[in-house]
């Protein structure tokens, strides 16, 4: 009925949040500023594993200020724990200030508490921690060493946990296979390092009994649960806010020790407290990422069809497991998405996770799926070379072509163009392939090309989350619509932005809905207050879950309308159409009445209702992911020009296909887009997150963990198919990672393409890229 | 990430500056453009109790006098591509400074605070290597002229002594027939190398007299490549060897290895990079006689 | 703690500061600039970025005591609160931004530059602009839509100036 109208979804549609951001105006957590606040300065950890056997205080009282200081005695029994529960797991718990030992630099041990930061922080100093060194388990063989003592006391090993997912039969797809190819793959460390660092103030009115926290998070209600629980606290007056937020990508998808421990603080010296973290801080103690490291073997026809996969996959995810996702999280994700965008029927994994100790393992864009697509992709075009295919024929050969598919593990894959999106690269990469073949004859500078496809799962249901059996059981948003006497639409939804632009996305949608213009849509977000319950910001959820649940919600208003406007226009409400600010009569355009009249008639000039109508205009709408999601897809390519003589690589080319499902905001999907690929150039070739043999980490400043600068990026292509998904009210997929996912498979089968070697691991920064070019070199 | 507390001093000449440099000894710093020294304060690695800011002093000037080209300690490194006698005469520091930080740091870093603070892979100390110049370091007590070969003594570590600062850097002016070049690898292009090296050579009918060759990122202070030096000796611009040259000096290296690099590939990079900037040098001067 | 008169946003104000209390911090504390933002504290993102008598300068690498009589802009003094410079606007249309955290660094760096090319009246290509901003870090936006405003902006501005002469 209104198809024919212009529409505000789908349009370039500028953002709403920009002017704030823009004017310096905008809100973040170190704006949050209150009367008689103690700014906190911790104490962590010097060594990576070691018992603590007095902690020296007494260097506070000599100081010309008062202090206050906290150690985990005073905490004892407050702790972030997170637990899988499956009977092989073994807990650990992460005490909000460490207790008897400490597992890896960085944690806390004690908070000290100043009027002045620069005080706190000197006065932090002064605090003298004796320890007793304990043997470091540094490293992924030495967490699998039986021989190695435990990181906790009641600890058999250091792995967490160690399962297995299979589907199919592997024994037949290995009978069957004319060749069997086997690699190991390893992803290093990393971190998502948004620019905005963590920061948590709190402050407890004594009057209403209701203590606010401001955090830097994406999650603020599962902040507020969290807190609930382990403080003894009623959810009903604790309020959790996140302001804006200056990036997450998963880093502050998680609940840390000092969001509970702030809280505490606050009400223990009934007074605001304000930690803001510093850099130094957030690189070795917020949360780590990748640090993976696969074996796959694949078992491959004559023709080069994929008939089975087995896969090893260790991550190395630290001294604790992390709320709510858990250590299980990462290897459980890459043995699940393994399977990719290929056709095939036999499939076993087995994955573990490894306690060292090192800074815990949390969600960062992607979560596992980089390194499950570095594993896959580099894998097919190792199965490639060695059948002597082109990589994009073998990908063609193998790749699902009809829908809905059901994978190897039980999961139904909506429709997509997999073969689509190869086909597209292919057309457009074909001068740089005939130039990277050519450049086989240099022995000073070659250039390859190379590509990844994969798949993207997001918005997944709750059946998906259960069977993980962690602490996180849900991921439906839920969404309100008010609107106001004077036209005014306030949206509430259950989403954090820290960059994606809710604001003027969710605006869209309800004004569509509901024939208003998005300025007249105010989008509130990231408070407990305001908002309904919600896991807030991740997994590529906020466009296809959080849209779909304003999508629906307004649906449930437009219908209040059109019922109103029928009644007083004296049609039937199906012919009322609700588009520029009017609801008419479709046909007739002259027969309207201005929504905004509508709605002052809904609150206040109730009488003028249809009888027994109720009065009032709000509708709320919770929206859970199908079972298995929505299956984005995208197809990344990569041109690198490599100098063999120094290793020096320059990228020369990157270009994305992919497909989203229908695109709400074109402008928002390609920044989205462009965003997360150079995040995955730095995985790629830059950044690493080096730790010593005693598991001191050497990569704390932005001198030492290299991320990508404009100087290093070529401008990126992004191209588009859009297959909308039944799954979701607008058709949309999840988007938000699939940028991270692609680039360091692309780029790793760039540089193998261009040398003519396999490529097993990453980062490819110029040392690696010349180790890996000393066969030519030498052989000139 | 804050510095710890001490007393600021703005200097009213320079010698205030020296008399306050005196009175703090280990305990006081000169403050130039900061874009070292802050950093390390904010990390806590540095804590002087007195800093003398010497912003203000009179010591931003370029000058040539005679043979020699007088560089001011507090002259920013953005200043160097907009001298002219640093295009015409020292080509290798011009391509140098471009590899300097990004523009911000570059308007505000000087080469007084670059010499003195000795970062083992900055590119000014190896400028002032290259060129053979000299470090004019002045404290109440007087002036010290120290040649930059006896200057840089490991990382962060000069032969400057408490209550001692720079004041400027001498660079001889290239005789007539001569050319130079300077080449850099790093991780990204702001980054501190991970690699570089300068040449400096010097010539006559078509012959090369003699080399200078500088290199960074292989011990941790800029070091002269003597046997690359000394094989280029009396070779043809036109086909000077710069290959065995860069060989030479690798062969004789033990280079440092790190988190950024092995040892190997600095060693692979110091020859290579050798070569290229010696062939670059010779281009140059084969470019200049065609003039 | 020592006496000093800043000149913040066309704004003189004598005020008592601590020798080591950074210029960001005294900008955010004293004068409410909450638009200073610190991303590293060493210098190597960006974020702090203002203009110390018109040159952009890294707030946290400077002492507010050095800064005794010296004139600073904040990025609150760019635009106003509705961000109409060329440049902000430049950054909306071109999704130069998504956080928005780096932003003010960004606007501060490149404010100068666009001016500079402007009075050039030329067209930088994309690797000039990728090297004036190679100081600033941006996690979110992957550059592109940073490269395309600054153009955007240098385009605007020279067509608003009257000099349709875009050479280069």
């Amino acid at each position: 009925m209104q198809a024919d109208r212009p529409r505000h979804v789908g349009a370039r549609v500028q953002r709403v949040e920009d002017t704030r951001l823009l004017s310096g105006t905008a809100r973040y957590i170190d704006d949050i500023r209150l009367p008689n606040m103690l700014h906190l300065s911790f104490v962590r950890a010097q060594y990576a594993h070691a018992k603590i056997l007095e902690i020296d205080t007494d260097g506070l009282a000599d100081l010309a200020y008062p202090t206050i200081v906290f150690t985990g005695k005073d905490t004892a029994g407050i702790a972030v724990t997170a637990h899988q529960d499956f009977p092989e797991m073994q807990f650990s718990e992460q005490p909000v200030l460490a207790e008897d030992k400490v597992r890896f630099v960085g944690e806390p041990v004690a908070a000290v508490l100043a009027d002045d930061p620069y005080d706190a922080e000197d006065a932090a100093e002064l605090v003298f921690i004796d320890y007793d060194p304990l043997t470091v388990v540094g490293t992924m063989a030495q967490a699998r060493d039986p021989e190695m003592p435990a990181i906790f006391d009641n600890w058999k090993g250091n792995i967490f946990i160690e399962r297995q997912m299979k589907g199919g039969d592997l024994d037949a797809a290995k009978a069957e296979a004319a060749h069997v190819i086997r690699r190991t793959f390893y992803n290093q460390r990393q971190t998502g390092v948004p620019m905005e660092c963590r920061g948590v103030v709190a402050e407890y009115d004594q009057a209403s009994r209701v203590l606010t926290v401001w955090t830097s998070t994406q999650i603020p209600h599962l902040v507020r649960t969290y807190i609930c629980e382990e403080l003894g606290l009623p959810e009903s007056r604790v309020r959790v806010v996140a302001p804006d937020v200056g990036g997450g990508f998963g880093v502050k998808g998680q609940v840390f020790v000092e969001e509970v421990l702030v809280p505490w603080l606050a009400m223990k010296t009934g007074r605001p407290v304000k930690w803001i973290e510093d850099r130094r801080e957030h690189m070795m103690a917020s949360i780590h990422a990748r640090d993976h490291e696969h074996t796959l073997e694949a078992y491959v026809s004559a023709e080069g069809r994929l008939l089975g996969l087995k896969a090893d996959i260790s991550v190395d995810v630290g001294a604790y497991s992390t709320y709510p996702f858990t250590a299980a999280g990462d290897p459980g994700m890459a043995a699940k998405v393994m399977p990719g965008p290929y056709d095939f029927q036999a499939y076993e994994a087995t994955f573990r996770a490894l306690a060292t100790n090192k800074c815990p393992l949390g969600t960062y864009r992607g979560v596992a799926r980089p390194s499950a697509v570095f594993s896959l992709e580099r894998l097919m075009d190792e199965i490639a070379a060695e059948l002597g295919m082109d990589p994009f024929e073998i990908r063609l050969k193998n790749v699902i072509r009809d829908f809905p598919y059901k994978n190897v593990l039980g999961f139904t894959y909506d429709p997509g163009s997999y073969a689509e999106s190869l086909e597209k690269a292919r057309d457009l990469l074909a001068a740089d392939i005939a130039e990277a073949a050519r450049s086989k004859a240099s022995s000073d500078t070659r250039i390859g090309v190379g590509c990844a496809l994969f798949i993207e799962q997001g918005a997944h249901g709750t059946p998906d989350f259960t069977r993980r059996r962690v602490p996180i059981e849900t991921g439906y948003i839920a969404a309100r619509v008010e609107m106001e006497p004077d036209g005014e639409v306030i949206v509430d939804v259950g989403l954090q932005n820290h960059g994606q632009g809710h604001e003027t996305v969710m605006a869209q949608v309800a004004a569509d809905v509901l024939g208003v213009d998005p300025s007249n849509v105010y989008v509130r977000q990231g408070d407990t207050l305001t908002t309904p319950y919600s896991v807030g910001t991740w997994g590529s959820r906020g466009g296809p879950l959080g849209g779909g649940a304003v999508h629906e919600a307004s649906k449930i208003l437009a219908e209040k309308l059109r019922a109103i406007a029928g009644h007083l226009l004296q049609t039937d409400k199906e012919k009322i159409v609700l588009y520029g600010g009017k609801a008419q009569v479709d046909g007739a355009e002259d027969r309207f009445i201005e929504i905004r009249k509508l709605c002052r008639i809904a609150l206040r000039n109730v009488d003028q209702l249809p009888e027994g109508m109720i009065p009032g205009l709000e509708a709320a709408y919770s929206l859970d992911g199908s079972a298995d999601g929505t299956y984005a897809n995208a197809l990344h390519a990569a041109v690198v020009e490599i100098d063999i003589k120094t290793g020096k690589m320059k990228l020369r080319r990157f270009l994305a296909v992919e497909d989203c499902g229908t695109i709400l905001n074109p402008l928002i999907v390609d920044g989205q887009v462009r965003g997360g690929i150079v995040q995955g150039i730095g995985s790629a070739m830059l950044e690493h997150f080096i730790y010593d043999e005693e598991c001191q980490p050497l990569s704390t400043s932005f001198a030492d963990y290299l991320m990508p600068l404009a100087t290093e990026i070529p401008n990126i292509e992004v191209h588009h198919i859009e297959t909308p998904t039944p799954r979701t009210p607008l058709g949309a997929k999840g988007l938000g990672e699939g940028g991270a996912i692609g680039p360091a498979a692309a780029i790793a089968n760039a540089v193998a393409d261009a040398l003519g070697i396999s490529v097993l691991k990453t980062p490819l920064n110029g040392n690696e890229i010349w180790r890996l070019a000393t066969a030519i070199r030498e052989g000139e | 990430m804050r510095p710890t507390p001490f007393e600021y001093h703005r200097a009213e000449s320079l010698d205030h500056a020296l008399a306050l440099l005196a009175e703090f000894g280990e305990e006081g710093r000169p403050l130039g453009g900061g874009q070292s020294l802050v950093p390390m304060m904010n990390l806590r690695l540095a804590r002087p109790a007195h800093l003398v800011d010497i912003n203000g002093l009179p010591l931003d000037f370029i000058e040539v006098e005679g043979d020699v080209l007088r560089v001011g300690a507090l002259v920013r490194h953005e200043r160097y591509l907009k001298e002219k006698v640093i295009g015409e005469r020292f080509a290798a520091f011009h391509d140098a400074v471009q590899w300097i930080g990004h523009p911000t740091i570059r308007s505000r870093g000087t080469i007084g605070g670059s010499i003195a603070h000795a970062d083992p892979s900055a590119e000014l100390p190896a400028v002032a290597m290259l060129y053979g110049a000299t470090i004019i370091a002045r404290s109440a007590n007087g002036e010290r002229r120290i040649a930059a070969d006896d200057f840089f003594l490991g990382a962060y570590m000069t032969a400057l002594e408490a209550g001692e600062m720079v004041v400027a850097v001498e660079f001889p002016l290239p005789p007539a027939h001569s050319a130079g070049a300077f080449m850099e690898i790093s991780e990204r292009r702001s980054d501190f190398a991970t690699v570089s090296v300068g040449a400096q050579i010097t010539f006559s009918g078509g012959s090369i007299t003699g080399a200078r060759i500088v290199a960074t990122g292989v011990e941790l202070q800029p070091i002269r490549a003597i046997p690359a030096e000394e094989a280029l000796s009396g070779k043809p611009l036109s086909a000077c060897e710069a290959r065995a040259a860069g060989r030479a000096f690798a062969e004789g290296i033990d280079p440092i290895s790190d988190n950024v690099a092995s040892s190997e590939y600095r060693r692979s990079l110091a020859a290579e990079l050798t070569s290229r900037a010696v062939e670059k040098a010779c281009q140059r001067a084969l470019e200049a006689g065609q003039e | 703690m020592q006496e000093i008169e800043l000149e913040v946003n066309g704004v003189r104000r004598r005020l008592s500061v601590e020798p080591r209390r950074l210029l960001a911090d005294v900008l955010r504390q004293e004068f409410g600039l909450s638009g200073v933002h610190i991303g590293c504290a060493q210098g190597a993102c960006g974020c702090c970025t203002v203009h110390i008598e018109g040159v952009p300068r890294l707030s946290c690498l400077t002492f507010a005591v050095q800064c005794d009589g010296a004139s600073i802009r904040t990025v609150e003094s760019i635009g106003g609160v509705r961000a109409e410079h060329l440049l902000q606007e430049a950054f909306r249309s071109e999704h130069g931004l998504q956080c928005g955290y780096c932003t003010p660094g960004y606007i501060m760096t490149l404010v100068p530059f666009v001016s500079r090319m402007v009075e050039e009246a030329r067209m930088p290509e994309d690797e000039e602009i990728r090297e004036a901003m190679s100081g600033n870090i941006c996690r979110c936006t992957g550059y592109h839509g940073i490269v395309a405003a600054v153009r955007k902006a240098i385009g605007d501005q020279m067509a608003a100036s009257g000099g349709a002469n875009h050479a280069g």
